[in-house]
């Protein structure tokens, strides 16, 4: 399957060239940090040099160069006069923020200089102190003054926020299932579509106009989050030109031009993010089936042998540096004969990186039935090293128009990712374990994982009545597919004689196609009328979405088998399908089994619709007491087709078969109520409550198996009932209740203490499937109730009152503590009690699954704009997380805390600080990424770890 | 003729009979879409055949007919006897009582190797030490024992809770890629058994099985000759194993060990003869308590008899001895009308 190439589209615009300079900027009511629609900017000396703020509160008009005095009036607000305003017509000139507060037009006079306006507070940060939802960001002011080069660098400067894996990020230790991530206001598929948080580090930072991040819940967004929300807003209309170029390289000495690096050989566009159809199920495979000895042919069965890549083995070589680069441009556009604007960005981005983790461990332990003995047993234990190469290429490009009264938009985005993956793993069975037969293997694995997103917004905003009323409308269709072509298993089994594939020790080699495609689509509008309520401003917002997801998802396996006798020369996996293998050539006579039945139980589509109204009013309840309480109300349908194996298999009485049957349907109400209380102007005191939700995804309420070849272990969609479970997956509704004094101080500086409370009915938690001991396998389910509270510190403060010199320093970060409790189910409780140690007490709640105890975060940064240099270290842990909740004879499984620590540099340097140098470090504590088994008075034993190791990253940016 | 579809259960209260002298065949498949005749808790299985007519499960692969049984030819026209992994296999599981991991109550049950977690006629164990899950008389199992997944693999004849109700008499497994026989607790006794070039081990046991081998014989199986495990929970349980020949090796197929058991292995064994015996292959250990070796003859010289033994050798294993099987009850069988018997 060919992947059509991008289309790049070049803006070719030329502006009509003059002598005169471009001067821009933003007026904003001082007071809520709002757009002021209609406020006049104009040359003191010359009123008809000018021009009125538009819906977004921006001007932009040009002026013959030299220096001028310019004045912003608006009825009902003070007027401010900003001296030494220069036009040159080389560089757009960009004033910034400009407040104005309420007063007398003609009495009250502010003046100030350019350069005051330039470094004033951003309005985010102002909505941040007057918004009723507790909220924290980043905006594009606060990117360009420390260089951030992509969303997740900056986003980590966001305090109570987690970076994970590099790309992930997470609010207050609460697991992927409670966060969510939007792009301009929309859901988004993330390149990986079972994770509701999007990968972070494909958006560069100055394509971006801010991420906003809320940690509780109002009526206009989408319910289905319990932790943060973040967004990604996107710029519409950059305040300057731009043309930006960038590369990166970085080194880490286990990973890059390391000669034992594994890889193997893929397709010809890998570099790309694509197979090219080397790893492609063979023409005569599509069905599903495969010929038989003595069924077909032996000519069939050979040719259908040898159809299939035979490549089964990795191979050593040395792995280059990383790399990356980037380009972006932007620019608006005042169009001729008119007050309109065109604006547009684009970017492309490669990277391309290699992992070589050379000390990888996969383990399987068990408890041991004597109240005794507290030692763990192992099962299997897999050991062995793992190359890994990652493409990323991706594709921004915008263009927006805006009239007075409306603003229209059309983004494109497309991500494009390849992984390659192989690995060399020795196995270790323990016959001695409950349900094992005992063997050693040497394995190898391969692995490509291909993913595409494309998705596409279109927005238009209008405003009405002085920007009384607005109506806000987005459609986002997005196309994401993912596949793993070709997973390849290659393990002989070593015995003291004999040297083969063993069906019942390693296994034979087997083959696996997996393939998803899903379809995404989003329409709503969003309504605010402001209006007085009680003679005081209010604000109603009201508004309908609807969001639609369609999911094909298939797997298909085929076995090697032999139909003679096994005798291997060689142990090299390369040579397993030399034709002299191949059928009917004897010893071995390799053949192909087909893994996959007429009808596969291993595919299913699922598709669900979710429609939601809400509304919302936010006034002044007293004098100094702000309240919004609204109301959301989602109708929620998930359908699913796909069968169980019983039924695949041929049962049509015992099996069953879902045929676009409806799986999950609810009509949920989401009220919401918010309270701010401004003690002064900089201190507020707030109150919320919520009720939110977390569904069930479309791999958890299927049929599917999904088998992970490397480590052996089955995912089992919760369809299936199971001796104690009845395969009704529900959603899990959540009460959030928070509480916060925060007190906000000049430079964005804050201090906050938060206390929060949060109850789960029917919590889903991945469980160990405590009947089926041969093999592991996990089913999510719903367990018993969960209930968690938690207090949480933030804090940015710059270091000047120490002393002066040190103005420039600043220290943030947050502290969150986080007692979780879930009550198990009788079965559960009953499996735990049964396999009690001597000493060991068993309590009726434990952690819930996903939850970690604590998340700390902090930060030292030393910033000078004058100097162009922003340095800052970084430190992040979160604690011991139960990841997968054991049963009986297994143990739990907990993610040990990661110390994270990253540091960087970076430096502005040439006349107009136009080039970036910056150099990092991360992961300096080398710590290992391991989670454990745990049980009561054991050694802890490695359920997996792998070694990130220390690298160096070096950059380098111009912006022409 | 009958074919065999993907995984055929018979569920509670239901009865399969199969007539003498019929041939199932397996389709080809693997993992989800592997064949296999699955007798569910509470099911029966009523498949008598005759030492003329036995009944042969095997793979569509195999170009036997029931005319070729008729006419007394049981063996296969074009595979050889070590072909395995051509389709499932038989799973008989009943309500007797296992010791799985817990003795609460709460984990009577298990899953069955071979059958995955997402079909819960999969599940096996009870309470009924005399359940009956039917009669299987004169069957021959062939060339199975595909698997679903690494380690996971069916066995040529798989047993799991089957309680002493059950009659099972006169088996031939022949080239199973798993297990010839695999005992999964239970009370079932069986006599008159072969298992032939199996591709893992000759006759396993676990969980407690508390029933008796009499009269069988195990030939080159790839993996052990005989695999015992010992409870997996609390609840204890011993089996017999009794009147056994076993040709551990010939010129092109060699088993691991003769004998390897667990630490909590509870089994009695005697009067077993073995012979083929190679360099290398021994017992795995003669300290289990529950072990008891009587008359255990290895047909090797007496100086190399310890060789073949981890440990001291026992009072009950000598060097010499003659074959213990009584092999005139295994002339149905395709392994004797093929030679593979004789000498014992």
């Amino acid at each position: 399957m060919k992947k059509t190439l991008f289309f790049l589209f070049i803006f070719v615009l030329t502006q009509g060239f003059s002598q005169n300079g471009i001067i821009r900027g933003v007026v904003i009511d001082d007071a809520v940090g709002e757009s002021i629609i209609g406020a006049n900017v104009f040359v003191k000396d010359n009123p008809t040099s000018g021009a009125v703020t538009d819906l977004d509160g921006s001007f932009s008009f040009s002026l013959p160069a030299g220096t001028y005095t310019l004045q912003v009036k608006y009825i009902g607000y003070q007027t401010i006069t900003i001296d030494d305003v220069v036009s040159d017509p080389k560089e757009e000139n960009v004033l910034g923020t400009i407040r104005l507060s309420e007063g007398d037009l003609e009495l009250d006079e502010v003046v100030v200089t350019a350069k005051v306006i330039k470094t004033s507070e951003v309005a985010l940060l102002t909505l941040k102190r007057k918004s009723a939802v507790m909220m924290d960001g980043i905006s594009s002011a606060k990117f360009k003054q420390v260089g951030d080069a992509t969303a997740v660098e900056a986003a980590k400067r966001v305090t109570g926020v987690s970076i994970e894996g590099g790309k992930y990020v997470y609010v207050r230790g609460l697991g992927d299932r409670y966060s969510k991530s939007m792009l301009n206001n929309v859901d988004i598929p993330g390149l990986d579509p079972d994770k509701n948080t999007l990968q972070m580090d494909i958006f560069p930072t100055n394509l971006i106009d801010n991420i906003i991040i809320s940690k509780n819940f109002a009526a206009e967004m989408p319910a289905d989050f319990t932790g943060g929300l973040l967004n990604i807003e996107t710029k519409d209309f950059p305040e300057r030109k731009l043309l930006s170029v960038s590369v990166s390289t970085s080194y880490n000495p286990q990973m890059n031009l390391n000669s034992d690096y594994l890889t193997y050989n893929g397709g010809g566009t890998d570099f790309l993010g694509f197979d090219d159809g080397t790893r492609a199920l063979p023409a005569g495979a599509q069905d599903g089936s495969a010929p038989f000895p003595f069924v077909n042919s032996n000519q069939e069965v050979s040719d259908f042998a040898k159809s299939f890549n035979p490549t089964l083995g990795a191979r050593r070589t040395t792995s280059p540096m990383d790399f990356s680069a980037s380009f972006s441009m932007a620019n608006q556009i005042g169009l001729k004969n008119s007050t309109n604007s065109l604006g547009y960005i684009f970017s492309l981005s490669y990277k391309t990186d290699y992992k070589y983790y050379d000390d990888v461990v996969y383990g399987e332990f068990q408890k041991t039935l004597s109240p005794t003995e507290y030692q763990m047993n192992y099962a299997t234990v897999q050991s062995g090293q793992l190359g890994e190469k990652n493409v990323l290429l991706g594709g921004l490009a915008g263009i927006a128009y805006k009239t007075a009264k409306s603003k229209y938009r059309l983004t494109l985005l497309h991500l494009q990712n390849g992984e390659s993956r192989a690995g060399q793993f020795d196995i270790d069975n323990n016959g001695a374990a409950v349900g094992q037969s005992g063997y050693i293997a040497k394995s190898d694995n391969l692995e490509y994982n291909q993913r595409g997103l494309t998705n596409v917004l279109i927005n238009g905003v209008h405003k009405y009545d002085d920007g009384n009323w607005e109506v806000d409308w987005r459609l986002s269709p997005t196309l994401s597919s993912i596949s793993d072509p070709d997973i390849r298993k290659t393990a002989f089994t070593y015995t003291p004689t004999n040297t083969f594939f063993s069906a019942g020790a390693g296994g034979n080699p087997s083959r696996i196609w997996r393939s998803l495609t899903e379809v995404n689509g989003i329409g709503k509008v969003d309504i605010t009328r402001k209006h007085l309520l009680f003679d005081n401003p209010g604000k109603l917002k009201f508004g309908l979405s609807n969001t639609y997801k369609f999911r094909d998802y298939e797997i298909l396996s085929y076995d090697i088998q032999f139909f003679a006798n096994q005798s291997w020369d060689s142990t090299d996996p390369n040579a397993v399908l030399n034709p002299e293998n191949i059928y009917p050539n004897e010893p071995n006579a390799i053949y192909f089994q087909s893994g996959n039945g007429r009808l596969n139980p291993n595919a299913y589509q699922s598709n669900s619709n979710n429609a939601a109204a809400y509304i919302s009013e936010e006034f002044q309840l007293l004098k100094k007491l702000n309240a919004v309480i609204g109301l959301r109300a989602e109708y929620f349908v998930q359908r699913h087709t796909g069968r169980d194996q019983l039924y695949a298999n041929g049962d049509k009485i015992n099996g069953r078969n879902l045929d676009n049957e409806v799986v999950l349907e609810s009509l949920d109400l989401f009220p919401t109520a918010n309270f701010i209380y401004g003690l002064t102007d900089m201190q507020n005191l707030r109150a919320s409550y919520s009720r939110t939700i977390a569904r069930p995804s479309f791999k958890e309420l299927s049929f599917a198996q999904i088998l992970d070849p490397i480590t052996n272990r089955i995912f089992n969609g919760s369809l299936f009932t199971y001796s104690s479970w009845n395969g009704q997956l529900v959603s899990t509704n959540i009460d959030n209740m928070d509480l916060r004094w925060e007190l906000f101080m000049e430079n964005g500086q804050i201090f906050s203490v938060s206390a929060f409370a949060k109850a789960f009915n029917n919590p889903i938690e991945l469980v160990r499937i405590p009947e089926q001991q041969t093999s592991t396998e996990y089913q999510p389910r719903n367990v018993g109730d969960g209930f968690l509270y938690g207090f949480e510190v933030e804090f940015r403060k710059d270091l000047d009152f120490i002393t002066p010199a040190m103005k420039n320093f600043n220290i943030s970060g947050n502290l969150t503590i986080i007692e979780s409790m879930i009550e198990m189910t009788d079965v559960e409780f009953n499996s735990r009690q049964s396999y009690l140690k001597d000493g060991e007490t068993l309590d009726r709640n434990r952690q819930m699954a996903g939850q970690s105890p604590y998340v700390i975060n902090g930060g030292v940064s030393y910033n000078s704009d004058d100097l162009g240099l922003d340095v800052g270290v970084f430190y992040n842990v979160k604690g011991p997380t139960l990841t997968i909740v054991g049963a009986g004879l297994f143990p739990d499984i907990y993610m040990k805390p990661f110390h994270s620590l990253n540091f960087s540099v970076l430096k502005k340097i040439g006349k107009n600080q136009n080039t970036t140098i910056d150099f990092k470090v991360a992961n300096i504590l080398n710590s290992k990424l391991q989670s454990v088994y745990q049980s009561y008075n054991a050694d802890d034993q490695i359920f997996n770890s792998i070694n990130p190791g220390i690298s160096f990253g070096l950059g380098l940016s111009h912006n022409f | 003729m009958r074919v065999l579809g993907g995984r055929i259960t018979v569920t509670n209260g239901v009865t399969l009979t199969i007539e003498p002298g019929t041939v199932i065949k397996g389709q080809a498949g693997a993992g989800a879409n592997a064949t296999a005749l699955l007798i569910a808790r509470g099911g029966k299985l009523m498949a008598e055949g005759t030492a003329t007519l036995p009944i042969i499960f095997t793979s569509i692969a195999d170009e036997i007919t029931p005319e070729d049984v008729v006419a007394g030819r049981f063996a296969s026209p074009n595979l050889e006897p070590t072909v395995n992994g051509l389709w499932g296999g038989v799973i008989v599981l009943g309500n007797a009582q296992i010791s799985a991991s817990n003795d609460n109550g709460d984990v009577s049950e298990v899953q069955i190797e071979g059958i995955p977690t997402s079909d819960q006629n999969g599940l096996y164990g009870g309470n009924n030490d005399a359940d009956n899950s039917g009669v299987i008389r004169y069957i021959s199992i062939r060339h199975g024992g595909t698997n679903i997944g690494s380690g996971n693999e069916i066995n040529g004849l798989t047993l799991g809770g089957v309680g002493s109700g059950t009659v099972v008499e006169n088996v031939e497994i022949v080239g199973n890629q798993d297990d010839g026989i695999e005992f999964f607790g239970g009370t079932v006794n069986v006599k008159n058994l072969i298992s032939w070039n199996v591709g893992d081990d000759g006759i396993d046991t676990d969980q407690a099985w508390r029933g008796t081998l009499d009269n069988f014989v195990v030939i080159t199986p790839a993996g052990h000759c005989f695999e015992l495990d010992g409870p997996e929970g609390t609840f204890p349980g011993t089996h017999t194993i009794k009147n056994g020949s076993i040709i551990a090796s010939t010129e092109d197929r060699v088993s691991e060990d003769l004998i390897n058991v667990d630490d909590n292995t509870g089994v009695d064994l005697s009067n077993l003869y073995f012979t083929g015996i190679a360099e290398g292959q021994k017992i795995n250990r003669v300290t289990a308590s529950a072990v008891t070796f009587t008359n255990i003859m290895f047909d090797v010289a007496q100086a190399d008899l310890a060789s073949h033994v981890n440990g001291a050798v026992p009072a009950g294993v000598t060097a010499g001895g003659t074959p213990q099987a009584n092999v005139s009850t295994l002339n149905w069988t395709w392994a004797s009308k093929s030679g593979a018997l004789s000498g014992l």
